[in-house]
């Protein structure tokens, strides 16, 4: 199963708006896209609930995974969009 | 600071659970104000709230908004704080039927664990509908407080 590994770049890490932003992209991905801690917690990474309730601070890694047609094509944007500073309004 | 308690900075007159508003921008409002007369913001952050709001929803799902300010509206928080308003006749959120709101006011770090035990609340579907039914404020202490699993 294709996946990436990421750094959070968001100066106060995945939380509201960074937060919003990644699982409304997600969602519109086309394909169920995966997020897991270091730790080894898994949520659906278009579940908003989900992803705040891992707390993910800044500098944190996660992976993002994906099944499917054009699951690369998600992976890579999803990955884009983590790396860049989602507080920067 | 990391393990805050969800109920230690929700005081009870800042539990309002019979609100009305007529629309979002009102209901972000109402809790704004609410931090304020707890005490727990400058005016200037009700603006921040509605700025954030307008940027992007705080919408998280079962019917539950967690309005707050920009980043650049942290320097108006005094002390990090919780307010619950609920809306028995729900609030249009741009399309979704939002009935509890649960305002935030965080000055630092302590924003993502408070967040993240919220969310881990509400991710359980029967804790939600007994927030969004709650009629008394113990009951919404009951649902904050963190329970002692494994």
């Amino acid at each position: 199963m294709p996946e990436r590994t990421v750094t959070i770049a968001s100066s106060v890490g995945l939380h509201a708006r960074p937060a919003s932003l990644f699982s409304q992209a997600a969602a519109k991905a086309g394909v169920p896209v995966t997020l897991t801690t270091k730790a080894g917690k898994s949520v659906n990474a278009a579940s908003i609930l989900g992803i705040l309730s891992l707390g993910i601070g800044h500098g944190e890694e996660v992976t993002l995974s994906a099944d499917g047609d054009g699951a690369d094509a998600a992976l890579d944007s999803l990955v884009a969009l983590l790396s860049t500073d989602l507080d920067k309004e | 600071m990391a393990d805050a308690a969800l109920t230690s900075l929700l005081a009870e007159s800042s539990i309002r659970l019979d609100a009305h508003a007529t629309d979002r921008l009102d209901a972000v409002r109402q809790c704004g104000q609410a931090l304020l007369e707890a005490g727990a913001v400058d005016e200037s952050y009700i603006d921040a709230m509605i700025q954030r709001e307008h940027s992007v929803s705080t919408f998280v799902g079962e019917g539950v908004a967690i309005p707050h300010g920009t980043l650049a509206g942290k320097e108006a928080v005094k002390q990090d704080a919780l307010v619950v308003l609920r809306f028995p006749d729900g609030v249009d959120w741009d399309g979704n039927d939002v009935r509890v709101c649960v305002g935030i006011a965080a000055a630092g770090g302590g924003h993502i664990a408070l967040l993240s035990q919220l969310a881990e609340i509400l991710l359980d579907p029967e804790k939600a509908e007994r927030l969004r039914s709650a009629e008394r404020p113990e009951q919404v202490y009951e649902l904050l407080t963190p329970e002692d699993e494994d």
